[in-house]
């Protein structure tokens, strides 16, 4: 880490959000901390105010779509409501489910989607290409990079979208529910690359799921949100197994299932690694 | 010392230096005669042709017109590819030629009399210049999207000052009409299997705009909200000019053309305005 | 308002189905399939795998290009779509590709309204489904101040309220949290023990192997494996399974390691366990 820790980390205070035009706040109360090299997972009923954590932890709540924040939100050394949306999507970027919506749309292939964010910064075109291709060689799609964006499966569409993410070159990255639309083998094409990405890169991730099984994989913290309020939170490991999930609606991964399942049947559990 | 970045050269295992050169298949030029030409000059030609078209009256706007465009075709080798779009306005060409020859009014030159119907010559006239415009038109407008891509176009006038924003409603706005097609048939899709029925009666069939139109209306309002929340997480309202990644090919004979055509455009336009055509046939 | 009427049963035959899309994609290959009435049938593969367009045959959306398609043992033909949707409904995956209703119970009641229903029996037919569906007392809220997945339940609860035979539920658990799959486990259940037909297309391998009896296993337009869970998700399947991207459930994993045979779910792992101490 650094010398300097009160200078780091992505840190929500006391965060209370309300949506413009909505009924009162959707986060009641937020205090939460990721430092770079950290990834923490949320977990939580739906409308349990996991997407708009996201939102607001990226700083597009309130910056981009209104809102009432109360509290403080900070990106490494920037407050987030001070600063504008081009300057905090190269501290914190963002991730969404749909794997189409958040492509431009207008880029005829893979390479120029990943270029469109460093050309909208207006770097030179030296610093482009390099971005570009670093970004497409740390996911490990560089064998899509002619491809039409339009035409990809789910799975590589978010890998575009995620590379397209980090040729912004933020020092942390928010995830929401970046798994929900995809089949079985995007599902697994995502979460690797996540795997890779938070073992090989410095970076803070936040991560909402609900496939606890992946989170198990790839957090060593866990928060379960429930209305609006972090209820739980810890190693991702006991937040997992703890009797109350299922009381704030969330599946346990399999294994913590299947434990429960033999002790409630009275029967030894075995060995369960597979 | 800062810790590393998501995408930070530091982070990744040793390799060898990323290329530092533009993919050649980033913004390729087009190829070909006509194709080849800069995307503005293609353009400056297109509204040269259309606007003479229709600002000159008589025979001369339309005939000159006409015989650039399919000069410009013949010249790129696509007068073959053209050939459906000058189909396409056969319609519309009948049309006028029935209604301006049998109906023109105040004429007095008439050609024959058939029954209560008086074709006159003026009217003969008057269809036949109106046609040659209509395709002239039609023709320029097909020489040009023939041989431009939007991006070609939009990438070219960006470079020439278009702000971002234009460029990407340009860009964006056409790629829309495919998107929007293959959702309106995932919404008929589902109300049929809803029973709505698109196979009966016409009137009912037209009780099922509504369940068609609101999803695809509300869709492309959601769709627009979801955008603006990316394209902000990609920098997009950074203030300045967004890097250019190549430049499309130009010359100064381009250029030299495109200021004498534009320049050309607007007297003959101004002189036709002011009457001082009428000589022309 | 019992959700346990009992219908008309209905069986699906699809006799070497062939279907190709107009740019050529082959989406069914001599596919052949029967469904018993009141089965609950789950249908997995990878996208692209031609379980949607197999669905979309037992509507008449699609046509077949070769085969014939039996609803009760009368082939579709060219019968229209709006008749055939009184027998088969589905729920698309995307509730925002249909709703357009100004509140819950507007939209619930758009699929039992074309089908000629009105009245009181309309309104019993709308509540019950509502109540399937968790979203009783939600009538007058408009459906976009739902959040997505119960959006979702919606669109379900308008295809229960038209009550059909069969019933087909495209990715009903995709985005759902805990409560929600729940919800669609017993709508499952309901719907069984009313005797009518329930499919889904699904990509959640554990909730295929808890709530079904039959899986049918697609790939590449064909029909690649069609047995009850123990034997889809049993070892000698598996490379099967890889060859379609599958992965067998958890407990199916661990049973096999441990030697018990096939163990697709928690239940039969324990069972097994169970009986062999």
């Amino acid at each position: 880490m650094t010398g300097d820790g009160a200078k780091t980390g992505l840190r929500l205070s006391g965060v209370r959000y309300g949506y413009a035009g909505g009924q009162g706040p959707v986060l009641d109360g937020i205090d939460l901390e990721i430092q770079p090299g950290q990834v923490v997972g949320v977990v939580g009923a739906n409308e349990s105010g996991k997407s708009t954590l996201c939102l607001v932890a990226a700083g597009i709540a309130p910056g981009t779509i209104g809102g009432r924040l109360e509290g403080t939100v900070r990106i490494d050394d920037i407050n987030s409501s001070h600063a504008k949306p081009y300057e905090l999507s190269q501290r914190c970027g963002i991730l969404f489910q749909n794997p189409t919506t958040q492509l431009s749309g207008i880029a005829p292939n893979v390479w120029e989607e990943v270029a469109f964010g460093p050309r909208n910064l207006s770097l030179p075109l030296g610093e482009v290409i390099e971005r570009v291709e670093e970004a497409l060689d740390a996911l490990g799609i560089g064998a899509l990079r002619e491809r039409d964006p339009q035409r990809l499966s789910g799975g590589q569409s978010q890998l575009v979208a995620l590379a397209a993410v980090i040729a912004l070159r933020p020092r942390y990255l928010v995830l929401d529910e970046p798994t929900s639309q995809l089949d079985p083998e995007g599902t697994r094409l995502v979460g690797d690359a996540l795997v890779r990405t938070a073992q090989r890169t410095g970076s803070g991730i936040l991560v909402v799921e609900h496939k606890t099984d992946l989170l198990a994989r790839l957090t060593t913290e866990v928060l379960v949100l429930d209305h609006g309020r972090i209820a739980l939170r810890g190693p991702s490991h006991d937040v997992l197994a703890d009797e109350s999930l299922e009381r704030h609606g969330v599946s346990p991964p399999s294994d913590v299932r299947l434990r429960r399942a033999l002790t409630a049947a009275g029967v030894p559990i075995p060995d369960l690694a597979v | 010392m800062a810790p590393p970045k998501l995408g930070d050269r530091a982070l990744l295992p040793d390799r060898a230096p990323a290329p530092q050169s533009l993919p050649d298949f980033v913004g390729r030029p087009a190829q070909g005669r006509y194709r080849g030409l800069n995307p503005t000059t293609k353009l400056v030609i297109a509204f040269s042709t259309a606007l003479i078209a229709f600002g000159v009256r008589g025979w001369t706007g339309a005939l000159v017109a006409l015989a650039v465009v399919v000069a410009s075709a013949t010249y790129g080798r696509i007068g073959r590819a053209m050939l459906p779009y000058a189909l396409a306005t056969i319609p519309l060409v009948i049309s006028i030629l029935l209604v301006n020859t049998f109906l023109y009014p105040g004429a007095s030159d008439p050609i024959a009399h058939v029954g209560p119907l008086s074709p006159s010559w003026s009217g003969l006239t008057a269809a036949v210049q109106g046609t040659l415009r209509v395709v002239a038109f039609a023709m320029s407008v097909a020489l040009f999207a023939l041989t431009t891509t939007t991006n070609d176009l939009v990438s070219d006038l960006e470079r020439r000052g278009l702000g971002r924003r234009p460029s990407f409603v340009l860009s964006a706005a056409i790629g829309t009409v495919p998107r929007m097609i293959d959702r309106a048939k995932e919404i008929t899709e589902a109300q049929r299997a809803r029973g709505l029925d698109t196979e009966g009666r016409v009137w009912r069939r037209i009780r099922g705009l509504v369940p068609l139109a609101g999803p695809l209306v509300i869709g492309a309002l959601t769709e627009v909200e979801e955008k603006t929340m990316a394209l902000e997480a990609r920098g997009f309202t950074a203030p300045g000019r967004r890097t250019v990644l190549r430049a499309m090919p130009d010359s100064p004979t381009q250029r030299a053309l495109r200021w004498l055509l534009t320049v050309g455009t607007l007297l003959v336009l101004a002189a036709s305005i002011s009457g001082a055509l009428g000589w022309l046939p | 308002m019992s959700p346990t009427e009992r219908v008309d049963a209905l069986d699906i035959d699809v006799e070497n189905v062939s279907f190709a899309y107009p740019d050529g994609t082959r989406a069914l290959d001599n596919a052949s399939l029967r469904i018993e009435p009141g089965q609950r049938v789950a249908i997995v593969g990878q996208n692209g795998s031609g379980k949607s367009t197999l669905v979309r045959h037992f509507n008449g959306l699609l046509r077949p290009k070769a085969g014939i398609v039996r609803l009760g043992g009368e082939a579709i033909g060219l019968r229209h779509v709006a008749e055939l949707a009184r027998l088969v409904g589905i729920a698309f995956q995307n509730p925002d590709r249909q709703i357009f209703g100004r509140s819950v119970g507007a939209e619930v009641r758009f699929g039992a309204r074309n089908i000629g229903l009105s009245g009181a029996e309309l309104d019993r037919r709308a509540a019950s489904a509502l109540d399937q569906v968790g979203l009783t007392g939600s009538e007058a809220v408009n459906p976009y101040d739902l959040g997505f997945s119960r959006r979702k339940l919606l669109g379900i609860a308008s295809i229960l309220a038209m009550q059909t035979p069969v019933v087909v539920l495209d990715e009903p658990t995709t985005g759902q949290d805990a409560a929600g799959v729940e919800r669609v486990a017993a709508i499952i259940a309901n719907l069984s023990a009313a005797g009518r037909t329930v499919i889904a297309i699904s990509h959640d391998m554990r909730f295929v192997a808890e709530h079904f009896e039959r899986v049918v296993v697609m790939r590449a337009g064909t029909i690649a494996m069609d047995g009850t869970p123990a034997q889809v998700f049993a070892e000698s399947a598996w490379p099967t399974l890889e060859s379609t991207f599958l992965e067998p459930p958890y407990p199916a994993r661990v049973g096999a390691k441990l030697g018990l045979g096939s163990t697709p779910t928690d239940a039969a792992l324990v069972e097994a366990l169970r009986s062999r101490t």
